[in-house]
């Protein structure tokens, strides 16, 4: 299957994007710190909502306030997010084309968007006393577990 | 403003879409933050003369004596452990700063602004203390481990006078300004002060996320 999309990578590879990034050396860590300041936000967000939910938190406010609170932050810094990790990705693709760490963390981050806006959404914005408890504990785990996977398998690719 | 009517406002469409605008600019603002960052730590390192380190010269056999521990070299020969650690190292701090930035951007008045100030502090607060504690505990390690070339990379001087200079800004708002978070409670704008700790917290730490990358490219 991933044969099939070598001509992805090699487009990514070849775009005048990849070879201005590969051309100055401090270009890449630049856009990876937008990056990694950028997951930040989004994997506070998440967790902040997901902590609510766990009941790890204090009872004042409810899962479904945050989300609603937070959900704006979560999208925009997640498209924020894609848009440096497209450009990271066109200037090393080739090399991520072989590696297992990157295909690891894409099934992960698909997952967890899947995810994210549809169960988590629906939990999270469940209105008090419909849903019991331990299904938004449930979606909470889920939640951190799939992000999880997406971070450390972001960081491994750099490693592996 | 009251709190009461904050949070009426917060629902009416006029006033969430100024909300949407904000969060824009300030996404934008912090991208270029970080960008404008990253410039210029790598050239305060490329400017600054490394190695000789002449203040700091003691120090350097300290570094030379951690690098030498068996521990040190068990972390930095390991193929899993030093990943592993750094894997934990960047979770503290999703856990620490992901907390932390919605009481700062709560300071600034661009999020939560429909809850009063000591509310999102005291729901933040004792997660992101459990952060910070994982990010010692893991920063401790990884340096443990490197200690030697940590001694001779300028990101990494850089990086710990961002995080001093980090602590005494969260010092001094706690000492000083945040001693008048009962007044804020009644809703309305924050205080400059309260407004310039919130900023100045978020940029230290972007700067510092930034320039612990950027150090990893130093080693």
């Amino acid at each position: 299957m991933m044969h099939a999309l070598l001509p992805i990578f090699q487009w990514f590879s070849n775009s005048w994007m990849g070879l201005f990034i590969q051309r100055f050396n401090w270009v890449f860590p630049a856009i990876e710190a937008v990056h990694i300041v950028a997951l930040t936000v989004l994997f506070g967000a998440i967790l902040f909502v997901d902590l609510q939910l766990l009941g790890l938190m204090r009872r004042d406010t409810t899962a479904a306030k945050l989300a609603q609170e937070l959900d704006p932050w979560v999208f925009s810094s997640l498209i924020l997010i894609c848009i440096t990790g497209i450009m990271l990705f066109s200037s090393e693709a080739l090399k991520l084309y072989g590696s297992t760490p990157f295909q690891i963390k894409m099934a992960f981050l698909f997952a967890a968007i899947i995810y994210h806006f549809t169960i988590h959404r629906w939990v999270a914005n469940a209105k008090a006393g419909s849903l019991a408890p331990i299904w938004g504990r449930l979606a909470a785990v889920v939640s951190i577990s799939l992000w999880l996977g997406v971070g450390l398998g972001g960081r491994a690719i750099g490693f592996f | 403003m009251s709190v009461r009517t904050l949070t009426v406002s917060a629902q009416i469409p006029e006033v969430r879409h100024g909300l949407a605008k904000r969060r824009i600019v300030l996404l934008t603002f912090g991208t270029i933050a970080s960008l404008l960052i990253a410039a210029g730590v790598w050239i305060l390192a490329a400017v600054l003369p490394s190695k000789t380190g002449s203040p700091i010269a003691p120090l350097r056999a300290i570094c030379d004596w951690i690098y030498q521990t068996r521990t040190s070299v068990a972390i930095r020969e390991s193929s899993y452990a030093f990943p592993l650690i750094e894997g934990i190292h960047l979770l503290g701090i999703g856990i620490s700063v992901g907390m932390l930035c919605w009481f700062d951007l709560r300071l600034v008045g661009v999020a939560m602004t429909d809850q009063s100030v000591s509310k999102v502090w005291k729901r933040v607060m004792p997660t992101a203390f459990v952060g910070f504690i994982v990010m010692f505990i893991t920063g401790g390690l990884l340096f443990w481990a490197e200690a030697a070339t940590a001694y001779n990379s300028m990101d990494f001087w850089i990086k710990m006078g961002l995080l001093l200079l980090a602590g005494i800004n969260a010092g001094y708002f706690e000492l000083s300004t945040h001693r008048h978070a009962h007044e804020w409670d009644n809703g309305g704008i924050l205080p400059l002060k309260a407004r310039l700790a919130g900023a100045f917290s978020l940029l230290l730490w972007i700067a510092i996320i930034v320039t612990g990358r950027t150090m990893a490219y130093s080693f």
